[in-house]
C-alpha cells in the first residue's frame, strides 16, 4: 500500500495570509452565529444554526486526526459521548460548569490515549479496527455501568439557559477551526503530513510517527469530548443509544469528507450541506437518511478525492 | 454433562456461522488486501432473501441456500466491479471509506426496504433432537452442517484447484503473481464473488436460526472481524479455528453473564490480540 500512497499529492503549502484569512472569516462568523439570536433568527434557524457548528466542531476533531494522518477513525462518536457523560456526572455532583467540562474533556482524552497506545504503533487498519470496537464497547459497556445510569441513561439536574450551549458550541467549532488551520501550519502540521504521505519515509528522517499520531489523537479527542459535553447541556438528558450512536462517529467523517479533508474550510462546507441535506430529506424521503448519505459518500471518495469544497475551486479556476 | 454438551453444541452452531463470514473476510483481505466493511450487508442479503422465499413464495427455506449463494456472488461481483476495482492502488484511506460508505448504503437500503421489525419464519426444519440430555433442535444441526460443508468446500477448492492456487499464489504476492500470468483482475474479482456468495448463505442460515433485521450481518461481522485478527489477517485456516474458538467462548459467556457480556468479551479479546500479537495467532510477523 505504501507505494500508492506516494502518487497523491502534496497539499498545497499554505501561505500566512490564507491562514490569517481564515482566522478572520472564522472569527466573523462565529459572532454572527453569537448574534442571530439578538437579530430576532428564529428557534428553527438557531436551531440549524447550533447543530452546524456541533457537527462543525465533530467533524474539525475528526479533521485533525484522520484528515491529517490518514489514520480512519471510526470513534469520534463514541469521544463525544465520553465527554457527554462526563459533564453531566460531574455537574449532578454539584461540580461547578467549567471543572465539568474539564473532566469531560481529560475523560475524553484518556480514552484516546487507551485506544491509541494499543493501535497507533501498527500500520494500516489497526487504528481503524481499534475504534470500530471502541464504540461497539462503550455503547455495551455504558449500558451497563450503575453509575451512568444504566440503559436508562441521565438527566442533568441544573437547568441551564439555552444560550450557553448556544454559545459554548459556536465557540468551540471555531476554536476547533482556527486550531485545525494553526497545527497543519505549523511544524507538527508539516511532520503529520509527511507521515501521510509515506510513513516509513519519515520515520527515516528523524519523525517520532507514533508519537505524533497519539499527540494529535489527543487534541482530537479534547475536542470532540468537549463537543459532546456542550452537546450534553443543550440536550440536558443522555441515552446510551443516542449519546453513543454509530450515527455521531458517521457524522463526523462524512462532514469534513464531503466538504474537504484535510482542509480548514471544508468542514463548515460539510456541515451547512449537511445539516441542509437533513433538513431536505425530513421533508421528501425521511426513512431515506442513511442510503443518502452512504450514496454520497461513495460518490465523493470515488470522483471527488478531496471533498467538494476544493472540487469546485479546482473546476472554478479551471474554467476561467 | 448434560449442560456441557448443550454449552459445546450452542457453540459450534455460532462458531460455524462466524466462521463463514470470517472465512470471506479473511479471502477478500488476503486476496485483494480490502477491509471489507460491508461484508455484514450480504449477510444480511442472503437473510433477506431467504425470508421472502419463505414468507413470499412459501419455499423452503434450504432452498434459500444457493438461491442466497447466487444472488450474493452477483451482487458481489456487480459492486466489486463498478466501486472495488476503482480504489485498487488508492491510499488505504479511500479503500477503508468505500467499503465502509458501501456498508452505510447497504444498511439504509435494507432499513428502508424492510423497516426495522423483526423477521422470522417457522417453516423449514423442525423439532428437536435428545442426545445424552442435550436438547439440539434440528435447525441447528442442519445450521451447523451447513456450514461446515460450506466451509470445507471452500478450502477445497483454495487447496486444491487451479483457481485455489491463483488466488493463494496472489495472497502471498501480487506482483509475482502476476508476471506468472495470473490474471488478477478476474481473480480478485472472483474471491470477491465467492466471498459475498458465502455470507449471503451464511444469511440464509442466520434467517434460519435468528430473527433478521438490518444490522442482523452488521453485527455477526463484527465478531467476524475479532475472529480474523486473531486468526491472523488473511489466515483462511486460522480464521476457521478463531471462529470455532470464540464461538464456544461466546456460549460459555452468554450462559454465565449475558449476550451483550459476551460480546464485550469479544471485543475485549480484539484490543488484547493488537496489544500482545499483532499479527494474530497463527500469522506471521509483518515483512
Amino acid at each position: 500500500m505504501s507505494e500508492a500512497t506516494i502518487e497523491r499529492a502534496p497539499p498545497r503549502p499554505h501561505l500566512r495570509s490564507d491562514t490569517l484569512g481564515l482566522v478572520i472569516a472564522t472569527i466573523a462568523l462565529a459572532a454572527l452565529g453569537i448574534a442571530l439570536p439578538a437579530l430576532g433568527a428564529s428557534g428553527y434557524i438557531r436551531t440549524l444554526v447550533y447543530y452546524s457548528a456541533f457537527y462543525l466542531a465533530l467533524g474539525q476533531a475528526w479533521n485533525i486526526m484522520s484528515g491529517l494522518t490518514g489514520y480512519l477513525s471510526f470513534a469520534h462518536g463514541a469521544l463525544s459521548g465520553i465527554g457527554a457523560y462526563g459533564v453531566v456526572i460531574a455537574m449532578n455532583a454539584d461540580w461547578p460548569m467549567g471543572a465539568s467540562l474539564a473532566v469531560a474533556g481529560g475523560a475524553a482524552v484518556l480514552a484516546s490515549l487507551v485506544i491509541g497506545a494499543t493501535s497507533l504503533r501498527l500500520r494500516g487498519a489497526a487504528f481503524t479496527f481499534a475504534t470500530l470496537f471502541f464504540q461497539e464497547l462503550m455503547l455495551l459497556a455504558v449500558r451497563k455501568l450503575p453509575f451512568a445510569g444504566g440503559p436508562g441513561g441521565l438527566v442533568l439536574e441544573q437547568i441551564l439557559p439555552e444560550w450557553i450551549a448556544y454559545v459554548g458550541m459556536i465557540l468551540l467549532a471555531g476554536v476547533a477551526t482556527i486550531g485545525f488551520a494553526l497545527i497543519r501550519r505549523s511544524r507538527l502540521g508539516i511532520r503529520v503530513l509527511a507521515i501521510k504521505g509515506d510513513e516509513d519515509a519519515a520515520a527515516s528522517i528523524g519523525i517520532a510517527a507514533t508519537r505524533l499520531k497519539l499527540i494529535l489523537f489527543c487534541v482530537s479527542a479534547l475536542l470532540a469530548g468537549l463537543a459532546g459535553a456542550v452537546h450534553a447541556l443543550f440536550t440536558a438528558s443522555l441515552y446510551p443509544d443516542v449519546a453513543f450512536s454509530v450515527d455521531l462517529s458517521l457524522i463526523a467523517l462524512a462532514v469534513p469528507l464531503i466538504g474537504g479533508v484535510a482542509t480548514a474550510s471544508g468542514p463548515a462546507l460539510g456541515a451547512l450541506l449537511y445539516v441542509g441535506l437533513r433538513e431536505a430529506l425530513q421533508l421528501i424521503a425521511p426513512s431515506a437518511h442513511l442510503t443518502i448519505l452512504g450514496l454520497l459518500l461513495l460518490v465523493v471518495v470515488l470522483y471527488m478525492r478531496d471533498g467538494i469544497g476544493p472540487t469546485l475551486a479546482r473546476l472554478i479556476r479551471r474554467s476561467r | 454433562m448434560s449442560l456441557a454438551l448443550q454449552l459445546l453444541v450452542n457453540g459450534l452452531v455460532s462458531g460455524g456461522l462466524l466462521g463463514v463470514a470470517a472465512l470471506g473476510v479473511a479471502l477478500i483481505f488476503g486476496v485483494m488486501r480490502v477491509v471489507n466493511f460491508a461484508h455484514g450487508e450480504f449477510i444480511t442479503l442472503g437473510a433477506y432473501a431467504t425470508w421472502l422465499l419463505v414468507s413470499q413464495l412459501h419455499l423452503s427455506p434450504l432452498v434459500g441456500l444457493p438461491v442466497a449463494f447466487v444472488l450474493g456472488a452477483l451482487v458481489g461481483v456487480v459492486v466489486q466491479a463498478v466501486v472495488l476495482a476503482r480504489v485498487t492502488g488508492r491510499p488505504e484511506l479511500d479503500v477503508l471509506m468505500v467499503t465502509y460508505a458501501l456498508s452505510v448504503l447497504g444498511l439504509g437500503l435494507f432499513a428502508q426496504g424492510f423497516g426495522g421489525d423483526f423477521r422470522s419464519y417457522s417453516q423449514g426444519p423442525h423439532g428437536n433432537l435428545d442426545v445424552a440430555g442435550a436438547i439440539i433442535g434440528w435447525r441447528s444441526l442442519t445450521v451447523l452442517l451447513a456450514c461446515v460443508a460450506m466451509s470445507g468446500a471452500t478450502v477445497l477448492v483454495i487447496q486444491r484447484t487451479r483457481l485455489g492456487l491463483g488466488l493463494r499464489a496472489l495472497a502471498q504476492n501480487r506482483d509475482s503473481a502476476a508476471t506468472c500470468g495470473i490474471n488478477v483482475v478476474a481473480a480478485e474479482r472472483i474471491a470477491f464473488a465467492l466471498a459475498s456468495g458465502l455470507a449471503a448463505a451464511a444469511g440464509c442460515l442466520v434467517s434460519m436460526i435468528g430473527t433478521t433485521t438490518p444490522n442482523v450481518g452488521h453485527d455477526l461481522v463484527l465478531d467476524a472481524f475479532v475472529v480474523v485478527i486473531l486468526g491472523g489477517m488473511g489466515s483462511i485456516s486460522g480464521a476457521l479455528v478463531g471462529a470455532l474458538a470464540l464461538g464456544l467462548v461466546q456460549s460459555v459467556v452468554s450462559y454465565a453473564l449475558d449476550d451483550s457480556w459476551s460480546r464485550m468479551v469479544a471485543y475485549l479479546l480484539l484490543y488484547c490480540i493488537i496489544l500482545l500479537r499483532p499479527q494474530g495467532l497463527f500469522g506471521r510477523a509483518a515483512a
